[in-house]
């Protein structure tokens, strides 16, 4: 399915409202100190998957796949319940197949075992036979209820956006980036006309997505509306787009002349790009195409928010190995013109938590600056500790039912033995 | 329990299941019944016990689609449940199919019962073509026929997306007879004119009451091919001898439909013709299809309830897929002995038909890996 994502199992069945997410981590909430850790390990398992797709040399499309059916398994299940590296095994394995580029059971096997007994993990009993991949993978397919087509913001953009001096039936060099799709009737909206961005900047709105991921965001809003707030994002903080953006809106009472050059200012761009840069784009009605768009812009603009708010979470968390990402591109929290934590989980808010992260500050933005927060640095060892002592509190309750919790101790195992 | 086994098991208490009536590669079939209605269903049962190698392609495939498409002529998935180490598809249930159809000598077909089926079959088959999604297995055995007549395209296990124009694909699709060109040429790239093509052959089967190009190998089949249509010019199908697996395989001249088809009226082999246009940019869409002069021009097409069916309902069926070689002593089309049509289609040379087939479903790792 590509079109109609109004008719998909993606819209009726796995969009939900954040009390639906807090319930699906009430289970860990009883065994973290302060809530934001989970949001710490939303970051860390999207970057894990994201590895070893890398290693399993899946497309990006695929391993955001592989991300938003992880997310989905985890509105069912509860980290200290499930072993998530297992689960991220699957997620991979099943997302490859799902997206036609199938990789063999043994090689996720063998990535999944080296990558994860790396020193970030330090996990030494990884099963090494194909059968628990294969039953994992079996049980995730279960919870997915078989819903396997995943709806991607990169579609939309790509629909959107064109990279400047392109036109649409340039995508040959394409690959992922840049393949133009069919006319067909537009499911987000009612726009046409697309809107050139420069290549850094639809490179940008591009890795703005792929940041998404780190977050709960595929489970809360449609795809096509978390591209639109990350081209919003890109024109506010691409520096050379908003730079032209506001040449653009100085020049404006003159521009209306312009307008038939559109179409042929090719060869212009490819002469010297930088002098009629501002002539070039100001025939673009940036505010136009929004509004063409047919969409909620206070909406967009409270996702624009919530990715914000990611960017201030994820600047406190420090792991090593290079991603590509849009991190770097925004500015440090506090000089951004968004209050963080609108709408979403309040960083440290009022709950008298005792929160080794950065206790006291009482919900204020945490960090100014980059001096004296040493200890506010959230690495993988860190979490990788926090998961075992969840488990390990996990299991001593279920082992002295005292303590009033439900008994579960391997809920797939039960499940296994339950329904036959 | 926990309110996800709960809510699994209720709608495991929905179904109940029957008596066997089939088994594919990757799947064993059950009759049931939907306990609140009485309404009869089918029961896939996707084998994953041993928990070897993972689910197959089709399987993922299979449920992939099913779980999006809602259209009258392609089959329903009704409810999906676990059991054991199980994933259980409910299907409607549907009665026949029009492989059987076709071989029941019993059966006269109209000229307007043939309209009926092409009908549904565009119907459902541009439902799938407007949500980008290939079948890549049409055949008459997989359009499957309910109680009231409908026909409904199924058995999505090589199905997949087209959305994003521009990736390769495997070439290994398509069940012989019913396989384009372009693909038997090695194209691997390639669009919504690969079911058309499938169709086309389908539209004549219903004709000839025989495959139409039943080609013994897939060389036999470019050549079964061309000595129907005749070879294709440069002309009429631009670049065609640039595919990866071209080679030539001898010139054949045109003959026209007219003379197989004898009785077709001039609409009739219009549609067919251009259904089976070599140039895959050329060939008619479905839509399009929809749309042709055929489809207005009298007869109407038969009311479904009125088409004609099997009496030899499911229960038969079973036994009959064992040693069913209904004898077609009919000549085929011109082209072929009788010898490929004397075997039961579904058993016809299993070795390679199979061959292919399981090929293509299990892993296809030729995809452009692009970080
Ligand atoms: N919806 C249905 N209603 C009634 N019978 C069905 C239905 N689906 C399948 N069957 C029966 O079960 C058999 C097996 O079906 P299945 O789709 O698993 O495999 P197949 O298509 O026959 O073979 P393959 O897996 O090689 O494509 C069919 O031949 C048919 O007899
Ligand atoms: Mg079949």
């Amino acid at each position: 399915m590509a079109t109609d994502f109004w008719a998909s199992s993606h819209y009726k069945r796995w969009i939900v409202d954040r009390a639906t997410l807090r319930q699906a981590r009430a289970d860990d909430l009883l065994y973290v100190d302060d809530p934001e850790y989970l949001d710490f390990l939303a970051i860390f398992f999207a970057n894990v998957i994201s590895k070893l797709g890398k290693k399993l040399l899946l497309r990006q499309r695929v391993i955001a796949t592989a991300t938003v059916f992880f997310r989905r398994f985890y509105l069912k299940n509860s980290y200290c319940e499930t072993d998530p590296f297992i689960v991220i095994a699957a997620c991979c394995y099943v997302a490859a197949k799902a997206e036609e580029s199938p990789a063999h059971i043994k090689n996720v096997v063998t990535e999944a075992r080296s990558l994860f007994s790396s020193e970030n993990y330090g996990i030494k009993h990884f099963p090494s036979d194909n059968s628990k991949l294969a039953e994992m993978e079996f049980y995730l397919v279960d919870d997915l209820e078989c819903d396997l087509t995943i709806f991607h913001p990169y579609r939309t953009l790509m629909t959107l956006c064109r990279k400047e001096g392109t036109s649409d039936d340039d995508d040959a060099e394409a690959g992922e980036l840049g393949v133009g799709i069919e006319s067909g009737p537009r499911y987000w909206g009612n726009g046409d006309g697309q809107l050139e961005l420069q290549e850094g900047a639809l490179q940008m709105a591009w890795f703005i997505i792929n940041d998404t991921y780190r977050s709960e965001l595929c489970l809360l809003y449609p795809p096509h509306l978390i591209a639109i707030a990350a081209i919003y994002l890109t024109l506010v903080l691409h520096v050379p787009t908003r730079a032209t953006i506001q040449a653009q809106s100085q020049a404006e009472p003159e521009t209306p002349t312009l307008q038939p050059r559109r179409r042929s200012s090719r060869q212009a761009s490819n002469a010297s790009a930088p002098s009629n840069i501002n002539q070039k784009k100001s025939n673009q009605d940036i505010i136009g195409f929004f509004a063409e768009l047919n969409v909620s812009m206070p909406l967009i603009a409270t996702i624009a928010q919530e990715i914000i708010s990611l960017y201030a979470l994820w600047d406190r968390y420090k792991e090593d190995g290079n991603v590509e990402t849009a991190k770097n591109s925004f500015p440090a929290q506090t000089a951004s013109p968004y209050t963080p934590g609108t709408g979403s989980k309040r960083t440290l808010s009022g709950t008298s938590r005792s929160g080794s992260l950065n206790s006291g500050s009482g919900g204020e933005t945490p960090i100014e600056g980059g001096e004296d927060n040493e200890d506010n640095v959230v690495t993988p060892a860190i979490l990788m500790a926090l998961l075992m002592k969840m488990k390990e509190n996990r299991a001593a309750d279920v082992a002295h039912p005292a303590s009033g919790r439900p008994v579960a101790v391997n809920k797939m195992l039960e499940r296994t033995q339950l329904s036959g | 329990m926990d309110a996800v086994e709960k809510a699994n098991s209720e709608r495991q208490k929905k179904w109940t299941k029957d008596q066997k009536v089939g088994e594919g590669t990757y799947a064993v079939v059950y009759r049931g019944r939907e306990v609140s209605t009485g309404r009869k269903v089918a029961i896939k049962k996707i084998k994953v016990s041993q928990f070897k190698d993972g689910l197959d392609m089709s399987a993922i495939r299979e449920v992939k689609y099913l779980r999006e498409l809602q259209h009258q002529n392609v089959i329903e998935l009704l409810d999906v449940f676990s059991s054991k180490t199980n994933l259980n598809l409910v299907l409607e249930f549907l009665d026949t199919d029009l492989e059987m159809i076709i071989k029941d000598r019993t059966l006269v077909f109209l000229p307007a019962d043939i309209k009926s089926w092409m009908a549904m079959t565009f119907r459902g088959l541009e439902y799938c073509h407007r949500n980008f999604i290939l079948h890549r297995d049409l055949k008459p055995n997989n359009l499957l026929v309910a109680s009231d007549g409908q026909l409904k395209l199924a058995d999505f296990g090589l199905a997949r997306d087209f959305a994003d124009p521009g990736y390769k694909m495997t070439c290994q699709v398509i069940t012989r007879w019913y396989r384009p060109p372009e693909l038997l040429f090695g194209s691997r790239y390639y669009s919504a004119a690969v079911d058309i093509w499938s169709v086309g052959c389908i539209f004549a089967e219903l004709m000839l009451r025989t495959p139409y190009l039943p080609g013994e190998s897939d060389m036999d089949q470019l050549k079964t091919t061309f000595r129907a249509l005749g070879t294709p010019t440069e002309e009429e199908w631009p670049g065609h001898t640039k595919l990866p697996d071209y080679v030539p395989v001898g010139q054949f001249p045109k003959t026209p439909l007219r003379d197989l088809f004898t009785a077709a009226s001039a609409d009739t082999l219009n549609l067919l013709s251009k259904c089976l246009v070599y140039e895959p940019r050329k060939r008619i869409g479905a839509k399009e299809a929809l749309n042709h002069p055929y489809f207005f021009a009298l007869p109407n097409p038969s009311h479904p309830s009125k088409l004609p069916k099997s009496s030899n309902m499911a229960s038969t069926r079973a036994l009959e897929e064992v040693d069913g070689n209904v004898d077609q002593n009919v000549a085929g089309p011109a082209v072929k002995a009788a010898a490929p049509n004397r075997l039961k289609r579904k058993l016809n040379s299993p070795g390679d038909e199979l061959a292919s087939r399981s090929i293509a479903r299990r892993l296809d790792f030729s995809q452009p890996k692009q970080p």
